[in-house]
C-alpha cells in the first residue's frame, strides 16, 4: 500500500476525547530524522487511566509517536520536532525542558525483554535510585512487583538474577522497573512481540488491570491484540494519523478507506 | 567431478593439515615445561670439606648444636654476653637465615655487621652435576665411582624454601623472594594504573566521542600503540619515568611503563566489551530516565566489567612476562632487601632469571628453572583466573 496522504490530511475522529480527561496531548506534531519527515502533523489525545493502542504498517512512524511522548527520540542524532506535545498540562517540548525528566516521569517498555544484568530487586530499584531515592525501596520495589503481577513468582528471590527469570517474567519485571518510577502513563512499544501466546496472554491480562492506575498507550503489530487490549485506537499510515477512534468502532465500522482495508488484513 | 570420497580425502588432508602442525606445537611446548622441570631437579655428587676456618664444622648442619657453638664462640669472642646470644638464637629469623646457608657459608651478622665467614657443610665441594634423567639413569655408575666421605643426593631446587630466600651470590642459597614480591607489586600497580585509565578511556571512545578526526586519530593511534615493541615503551619509560621525573629504578617507574604497554591492549578489550552490550540495556536505562553518564556507569560498565577484567588480566599476564623494558629501566639484577613500597628498588620474576641464566655457576641454571617453573606457575594461575571469571560471569543478553 502506497498510497500517500497529503500532509494536511484531517484525522478522522470519531467521539473525540474530551480536553479535562487527556492526560497526553499531542498537537499538530512533526519530527524529522534528518531529510526524512516521519510524523507530519499529529494530533492525538490520550485519556487518562485508559488503554490506547497505535496502529499501522512497518515504518508508519507508530513507534516514533510513541518515543516522542518520553522524548527518547533526542537520542537519535539529527531529529528535529516541530508542534507540541503536552503531558499533564505541561509543555514537554519547551524551552529549558530536560528531556532526562521527562523520562522520569513516562514509563516505557520495550520489544525484548531487557532487563538490566542484575538482580531482580536491583533491575526495579534502579529508576528509584537514579531519582536520588536511597530509603524504603522494599516497599516501592514490592508495589511494583505486585503492580505488574510478578510478586508471587519473586518474592523469595529477589536477589537472584533477572536473567533466571522466563522471557515473559522478564517483560514482566520491566514494567515493573518502569512502574518503580510512579509514571502517569505508561508506553509500551510492541511488549508482547518476543514472547509465547502464554506469556503474551498474561501481559494482556495485566495491561487490563494497569488501566485503573495508569495510562497505558501500546504499539502492536498484532489487530487481535489491539482489539483485545485498548479502549481507543490510532491507526497510522506513513508518518500521518489517519483515523481515530474507540477500538469497537475503528474495527467493526472503520471509517476511512486505508483504516478499513488495514484492519480487514488486506495491507500492512 | 567431484566425487564424495575424493571429497573426503581432501577433508582429511585438510584435517592432518591443521592438526599436524598443533599437536606438534603442543608437544614441543610439553617437551619445553618437562625439560624446565626437569632441570629444577638435580643429581650431584658432593664431597665434604673443611675449610681454613677454625670454626669449620665437618659434620654440617644437621647438628646444630654444632652450628651454635660456632656462634655463641664468635659471639663470645665479640664481647657479647650470653644473654644477648640466646636472644639472637631465639630469634626464628635469624635461625632461618642460618639454616638456609649452613649448607655453604656461615655469614653471621650482628647489627648488620658482618662477623665471620665459616667454611663448612658436610658438601661444601660439588664434584659433578647431572640432569634428573640422566642422573637416574646413570645413578649405579655415579655410586660405585663414588669416593670415601662422598655422596650422591637429587637436590630439589625448587622446594618450598625458594619463595622465602633472598637472592644470593651461591645458587645453593638463592631465593625468588625478593623477584616475586617484585612482581607482585609491578603486577598491582600495573592494575591500579591500568584498569581506570583504560576503563576511561573505552567508556569515552565507546559512549560519548563524536565520529571527529580526532577521535579516529585517537583509534589509529591506539590500535598501533598495542603493536609496538615493549622495549620502545622502555626507552620512554626511562626517559620520562626515571629521569625527567626522577623517579630512579623504583616500583613505581617500572609500573608506570609497564602500564603504557598495558593501557592499549586494556582499552581495545574494554571497547570490545562495551560494544558488546546491547543498545537495548541503553534504551532501557535511558528510558528509566538516567543521564548519559548513569547509563555509562551504572549500566554499561558493569555489564562490560567481567569482560573487562579478564581482557585486564590477559594483559597483564602479558606485562608479568616483560623482561626487556624493565631492564632498560634499571630492575636490578640483585637486590639487597625485599620491595616495600613503590619507592623501593626492585628486581622481577623474568629479570631475575635473565641474570640467573647469565651468571657464571653452572648451577645457576637449575634456580633460573625453578625460577621459570615458578613464572610459568604464576601465568597460569592469571590465565586461570581469567578464565574461571569469564565461564562465572559469561552473559547470554
Amino acid at each position: 500500500m502506497s498510497q500517500v496522504l497529503p500532509d494536511d490530511h484531517e484525522t478522522v475522529r470519531t467521539d473525540p476525547v474530551a480536553a479535562e480527561d487527556a492526560v497526553v496531548e499531542i498537537d499538530s506534531f512533526s519530527l524529522w530524522y534528518g531529510d526524512f519527515k516521519a510524523l507530519k502533523g499529529v494530533s492525538l489525545t490520550v485519556p487518562r487511566n485508559s488503554v490506547t493502542a497505535l496502529i499501522g504498517a512497518s515504518g508508519c512512524g507508530k513507534s516514533t509517536l510513541l518515543r516522542s511522548i518520553n522524548r527518547m527520540n533526542d537520542l537519535v542524532e539529527g531529529v528535529r520536532t516541530a508542534g507540541r506535545v503536552r503531558y499533564e498540562g505541561e509543555e514537554l517540548y519547551g524551552a529549558g525542558v530536560d528531556p532526562v525528566e521527562v523520562r522520569r516521569r513516562v514509563g516505557m517498555v520495550f520489544q525484548k525483554p531487557n532487563p538490566f544484568p542484575k538482580s531482580i530487586h536491583d533491575n526495579v530499584a534502579f529508576g528509584p535510585r537514579l531519582a536520588g531515592r536511597r530509603f524504603d525501596l522494599g516497599a516501592v520495589i514490592e508495589r511494583a512487583l505486585k503492580d505488574a503481577a510478578l510478586w508471587e513468582e519473586v518474592k523469595d528471590k529477589l536477589q537472584g538474577s533477572a536473567f533466571g527469570l522466563s522471557g515473559g517474567q522478564q517483560q514482566r519485571l520491566c514494567i515493573a522497573r518502569a512502574l518503580a518510577t510512579e509514571p502517569q502513563v505508561l508506553l509500551m512499544d510492541e511488549p508482547t512481540s518476543a514472547l509465547d501466546p502464554i506469556a503474551t496472554d498474561k501481559i494482556e491480562r495485566l495491561i487490563a488491570e494497569l488501566k485503573g492506575r495508569y495510562t497505558v498507550i501500546i504499539v502492536t503489530h498484532n489487530m487481535q491484540q489491539a482489539g483485545r487490549v485498548s479502549d481507543r485506537t490510532a491507526f497510522m499510515h506513513l508518518g500521518t494519523l489517519v483515523e481515530e477512534g474507540p477500538t469497537d468502532q475503528m474495527f467493526t465500522a472503520p471509517r476511512h478507506e486505508l483504516t478499513e482495508r488495514y484492519v480487514s488484513g488486506r495491507f500492512g | 567431478m567431484t566425487t564424495a570420497s575424493a571429497r573426503r580425502a581432501r577433508g582429511r588432508l585438510f584435517y592432518a593439515a591443521v592438526l599436524t602442525p598443533t599437536l606438534l606445537a603442543l608437544a614441543v611446548l610439553a617437551a619445553l615445561v618437562l625439560d624446565v622441570l626437569g632441570d629444577s631437579v638435580s643429581w650431584q655428587v658432593v664431597e665434604p670439606a673443611g675449610s681454613g676456618s677454625s670454626f669449620s664444622v665437618a659434620e654440617g648442619f644437621r647438628f646444630t648444636g654444632t652450628w651454635e657453638r660456632v656462634v655463641r664462640l664468635e659471639l663470645a669472642a665479640r664481647g657479647e654476653s650470653a644473654e644477648e646470644v640466646d636472644a639472637l638464637l631465639a630469634n626464628s629469623e635469624e635461625r632461618r637465615i642460618f639454616a638456609a646457608r649452613n649448607r655453604v657459608e656461615l655469614m653471621w651478622a650482628v647489627d648488620g655487621q658482618p662477623l665471620r665467614w665459616v667454611v663448612t657443610s658436610s658438601r661444601d665441594k660439588l664434584i659433578s652435576d647431572h640432569a634428573l634423567v640422566a642422573g637416574a639413569r646413570e645413578r649405579k655408575a655415579l655410586l660405585a665411582e663414588l669416593r670415601p666421605g662422598q655422596h650422591l643426593y637429587l637436590n630439589q631446587w625448587l622446594d618450598g624454601s625458594i619463595f622465602g630466600r633472598n637472592t644470593s651470590r651461591s645458587p645453593l642459597v638463592a631465593g625468588l623472594a625478593p623477584a616475586l614480591l617484585g612482581s607482585l607489586w609491578v603486577m598491582a600497580l600495573v592494575i591500579l594504573i591500568a584498569v581506570p585509565l583504560g576503563a576511561a578511556a573505552a567508556i569515552y571512545l565507546e559512549e560519548y566521542s563524536q565520529d571527529t578526526w580526532a577521535a579516529r586519530a585517537i583509534e589509529v593511534n591506539l590500535r598501533n600503540l598495542a603493536g609496538v615493541p615493549s622495549i620502545v615503551y622502555g626507552i620512554l619509560g626511562l626517559a620520562v619515568f626515571v629521569r625527567f621525573m626522577r623517579l630512579g629504578p623504583v616500583v613505581l617507574a617500572a609500573a608506570l611503563t609497564l602500564a603504557l604497554l598495558v593501557v592499549p591492549v586494556v582499552v581495545i578489550a574494554a571497547r570490545e566489551a562495551i560494544r558488546a552490550v546491547p543498545d537495548s540495556m541503553r534504551q532501557a536505562a535511558y528510558g528509566l530516565g538516567a543521564t548519559k553518564s548513569q547509563v555509562a556507569f551504572r549500566v554499561v560498565l558493569p555489564a562490560a566489567l567481567s569482560s573487562i577484567v579478564t581482557g585486564v588480566i590477559l594483559a597483564v599476564a602479558r606485562a608479568v612476562g616483560e623482561t626487556a623494558p624493565l631492564l632498560l629501566i634499571g630492575a636490578a639484577a640483585f637486590v639487597p632487601g625485599l620491595p616495600s613500597s613503590p619507592m623501593s628498588q626492585y628486581t622481577v620474576l623474568p629479570v631475575q632469571i635473565y641474570s640467573w641464566v647469565g651468571e657464571n655457576n653452572p648451577e645457576f641454571a637449575h634456580v633460573a628453572s625453578a625460577g621459570i617453573v615458578v613464572l610459568l606457575c604464576v601465568l597460569a594461575l592469571l590465565y586461570g583466573v581469567a578464565f574461571w571469571l569469564r565461564r562465572k560471569f559469561e552473559r547470554r543478553w
